[in-house]
């Protein structure tokens, strides 16, 4: 869930009534003050939360263990079912369903301890025969390598009632990360065809679910803790520009994840609060390293210091977004801030060029799509501005499945995207180690394997986050990435919304806490 | 005549197959398939090989398309890439367009016969140059400038109407006045198109013989409009109606996904994205059953006017 290809997808359409409606929403940019985060009032019972999130009415999914591209059907079943973990801020794997684990000495056997009183909105308890059955059961889907990846269905084993012990294939300091987003745990024996029936153990209760909206219940005696609203209704939305109107017009409480150009709409409106959850999405660059115009490291370091940060952030992101440094994984507790941040520096870059012996007479592709917001725009910006390094740069925009297909894993330059809160080691392991099959830029440095392989292998957290900064030093040298900037996640609220989650990616469901005031 | 209208639903029938048939070829012809779209990053070859497999993609599609066809007539229209029922993902947001389109249809054949009419009641008046050059004008509006206008006119700024429409627990508008602007916004452009159609036939009319006999017999000018004239017109009118059924359905793409109006637009966008063939051919075969009927029945208006002698 994770990773999946094409979220975010419905971001992309519509722009044009977005910048009209843009246009006459005002030009204030100033954040109406909001608490709608934390604050330290006293949560009331009570009220329903009417949630408009993002979804495309032909890709709905009831399967809690199926490809979830819509974000309404993620939020409805991160409501209804729980995962083993969740994600957190520091650290950013906090218990769940699973109260506790503990890892053997070689960091391959982890044991889940399931939570004390846990029980399914029917009231059977959770046993542990459940979840082996629901990580099994998401092990069988074609998505269930790379969600559960190094974990073999048969090595998902139960011991007693409240344990679950999962073997990895290889040693994994970080094993927990893996279970924090789509290990929904259901009833031991559920079949493909009752899966919507399926009672969940989470916060809230299905009430109905009907094309891709949804009405939900409290769950009185959801063991996690009191849980304040009466009900959340989940209204699907393709278009962000329709679910910002709905919450000008009080239809909704919640716009989930609604973007930055909604963000600007609603500035001027002191009754809408804007929820800024950072370090919500990568898009960074990718330069080919394997072969190409981009595979000397010196033509890659000359690009990334003719890059205009700041303003990518400003313009692509309308200033919801902070300055990165090339180090995926920005949310991350490990994330080294001490590496020096890469700023403009246009006569290096072209002194870089000239020593690389790069073909400035050529025009480059740059591949893009308008799969989310904002993606286009960062290449057309980056074209311009590494034109003053020389570099000529031309953006060609494919449709998204064509440039899944052509382009993405290939092509000599291009932009990608991750909508997550991932750590360091996550993205390594998925866009950098040399072994991995999305490894985007080709890129393969056996130095960065053996630390890479190291750190995961590495129980002591002080050894630990040593070989995560060395790392972050090779991957902020060499990689095959150029990430300018990390976009907020942004939310808009009504005036009575509290208690908000604030983390980025896939932290968004989290709910539970969030109440009403009166 | 019923042999001949046998004949005509044989021929819109058959029309309709080849259409399907060509929905499966040209999704093939896209580049990715749905086992693409719906996988995750990081699934391996073998992975994406047996989604394939499951999707049952690995099938020729002429094989796929026989599978298809031969499930319609027990109503089944198969399975969306991500395992849901293409009749739930239709069961409501059919009906849904349908009323929307319907409403919109029955608005536009009020207005644009009442404007029409009553411009051609004096011809060359200032009333008629007013309303065919506001005609023109807005038929060359587009259904999202009309939507986004709306939008900000009568629910942003005025509060008057609910901006979006949400989903009640049955799949339909949750309140009658969710309908409203998305039914205006389908409905100015065809007003504007209908209107230019129908003052055009009416002049056309009005310059038969009959009509000229009657306004010479003194009858006045209002029953020579409804008895004389109107009457040779409405298969051109109907035509034209009928016609806008099909832009009306393409309009409802856009103005569903402005007003997130839970309907067939947003289904098809979504699955076109998805390479999701099932789920296209049932929105063709539902749209386009749809759309048959009407041409039909504007066939038959024709037939019954002109005696069937066309």
């Amino acid at each position: 869930m994770d990773l999946t290809r094409r979220q975010l997808m419905w971001a992309g359409g519509a722009l044009g009534a977005t910048a009209l409606l843009a246009a006459c929403g005002g030009g204030s940019d100033d954040e109406p003050a909001g608490s709608a985060g934390g604050g330290s009032e006293k949560p009331r019972r009570g009220g329903t939360l009417r949630v408009g999130a993002l979804g495309r009415a032909g890709a709905v999914t009831r399967d809690p263990h199926g490809t979830q591209s819509n974000e309404s059907d993620y939020l409805v079943l991160s409501l209804v079912y729980d995962t083993l973990t969740v994600p957190g801020a520091k650290p950013n794997t906090e218990p769940r369903l699973a109260a506790s684990w503990q890892p053997s000495a070689d960091l391959r056997t982890w044991k889940f301890k399931i939570a004390q009183g846990a029980t399914f909105h029917d009231g059977s308890p959770v046993t542990a025969k459940d979840v082996v059955f629901s990580l099994k059961r998401l092990r069988a889907t074609p998505s269930g390598a790379s969600r559960l990846p190094g974990i073999q269905a048969k090595n998902i084993t139960a011991e007693g009632d409240a344990t679950v012990v999962l073997v990895s294939d290889y040693a994994n300091a970080e094993l927990p990360l893996l279970t924090r987003l789509t290990t929904f745990v259901i009833p031991d024996g559920t079949t493909d065809k009752d899966i919507a029936k399926a009672p969940g153990t989470g916060p809230f209760k299905l009430d109905w679910y009907r094309s891709g909206n949804a009405r939900l219940v409290r769950n009185e005696k959801w063991y996690g803790g009191d849980v304040h609203l009466d009900a959340i209704e989940v209204k699907i939305f393709e278009n962000p520009q329709a679910m910002a109107n709905a919450l000008l017009a009080g239809q909704i409480d919640l716009a989930s994840n609604v973007g930055a150009i909604a963000a600007r709409t609603a500035a001027s409106r002191k009754d809408v609060q804007t929820v800024r959850r950072p370090n919500d999405m990568a898009m960074p660059i990718v330069m080919r390293t394997a072969g190409g115009p981009f595979a000397d490291p010196r033509v890659r370091e000359a690009l990334r210091l003719a890059v205009d940060r700041e303003a990518m952030v400003k313009q692509v992101l309308s200033g919801y977004g902070t300055v990165a440094n090339d180090i995926l994984g920005t949310g991350d507790p490990a994330y080294d801030r001490s590496v020096p941040q890469r700023t403009r520096d246009l006569a290096r870059a072209k002194k870089l060029l000239s020593e690389a012996g790069f073909d400035t007479s050529k025009t480059y592709e740059l591949r893009t799509t308008e799969d989310i917001s904002g993606l286009a725009e960062s290449a057309t910006l980056f074209a311009t501005q590494v034109r003053e390094a020389g570099v000529k740069v031309k953006v060609v925009k494919q449709e998204s499945a064509t440039f899944w297909d052509k382009t993405w894993l290939k092509g000599d330059l291009y932009t990608t995207y991750w909508g997550t809160n991932d750590s360091v080691v996550f993205f390594a392991s998925k866009t950098m180690v040399s072994s991995s099959a999305t490894n985007e830029a080709g890129w393969k440095s056996t130095e960065f394997d053996t630390a890479y392989q190291k750190a995961i292998g590495t129980a002591d957290e002080a050894r630990r986050a040593q070989l995560l900064k060395k790392l972050q030093q090779i991957e902020y040298e060499g990689s095959g990435y150029l990430l300018w900037g990390m976009a907020d996640g942004i939310d808009l609220a009504g005036p009575k919304v509290r208690g908000l989650p604030t983390l980025p990616g896939y932290g968004r469901v989290q709910l539970e806490g969030a109440w009403l005031t009166s | 005549m019923p042999a001949l209208v046998l004949a005509q639903v044989l021929k819109r029938t058959a029309l309709l197959a080849v259409l399907l048939a060509l929905v499966f070829v040209t999704v093939e012809l896209l580049p990715g398939d749905a086992a693409d779209v719906t996988s995750e990053r990081g699934e391996s070859a073998a992975d994406l090989a047996r989604r394939r497999a499951l999707l049952g993609l690995d099938r020729p599609v002429p094989e796929r398309f026989w599978d298809w066809m031969t499930g319609l007539p027990t109503g089944d229209l198969g399975t969306s890439a991500r395992g849901e029922k293409v009749t739930d993902l239709l069961s409501s947001a059919f009906p849904n367009t349908l009323l929307l389109g319907g409403i919109a249809l029955a608005l536009t054949a009020a207005l644009s016969l009442t404007l029409g009419c009553w411009a051609a009641l004096r011809p060359g008046g200032r009333l008629d140059r007013a309303v065919s050059g506001t005609a023109t004008a807005v038929l060359a509006l587009p259904e999202f400038v009309v939507a986004v206008a709306l939008v900000l006119v009568l629910s942003l700024w005025t509060g008057w109407l609910p901006a979006v429409t949400l989903t009640g627990a049955d799949g339909s508008p949750a309140s009658w006045d969710m309908l409203v602007l998305p039914a205006l916004a389908l409905t100015v452009p065809q007003v504007g198109w209908n209107t230019r159609i129908v003052r055009a036939a009416l002049a056309d009319e009005a310059r038969a013989p009959h009509v000229e006999t009657a306004v010479l017999d003194g009858l006045p000018p209002h029953r020579v409009l409804t008895h004389h004239v109107l009457p040779g017109a409405l298969p051109t009118i109907a035509a034209g109606l009928a016609t806008s059924t099909g832009m009306l359905l393409g309009g409802a793409v856009v103005v569903e996904t402005i007003f997130n109006y839970p309907g067939v637009g947003s289904v098809l966008a979504s699955a076109v994205t998805d390479r999701d063939s099932p789920v296209i051919a049932g929105v063709t075969a539902l749209t386009g059953a749809v759309i048959t009927v009407v041409l039909l029945l504007a066939d038959l208006v024709r037939d019954l006017v002109t005696g069937g002698e066309r």
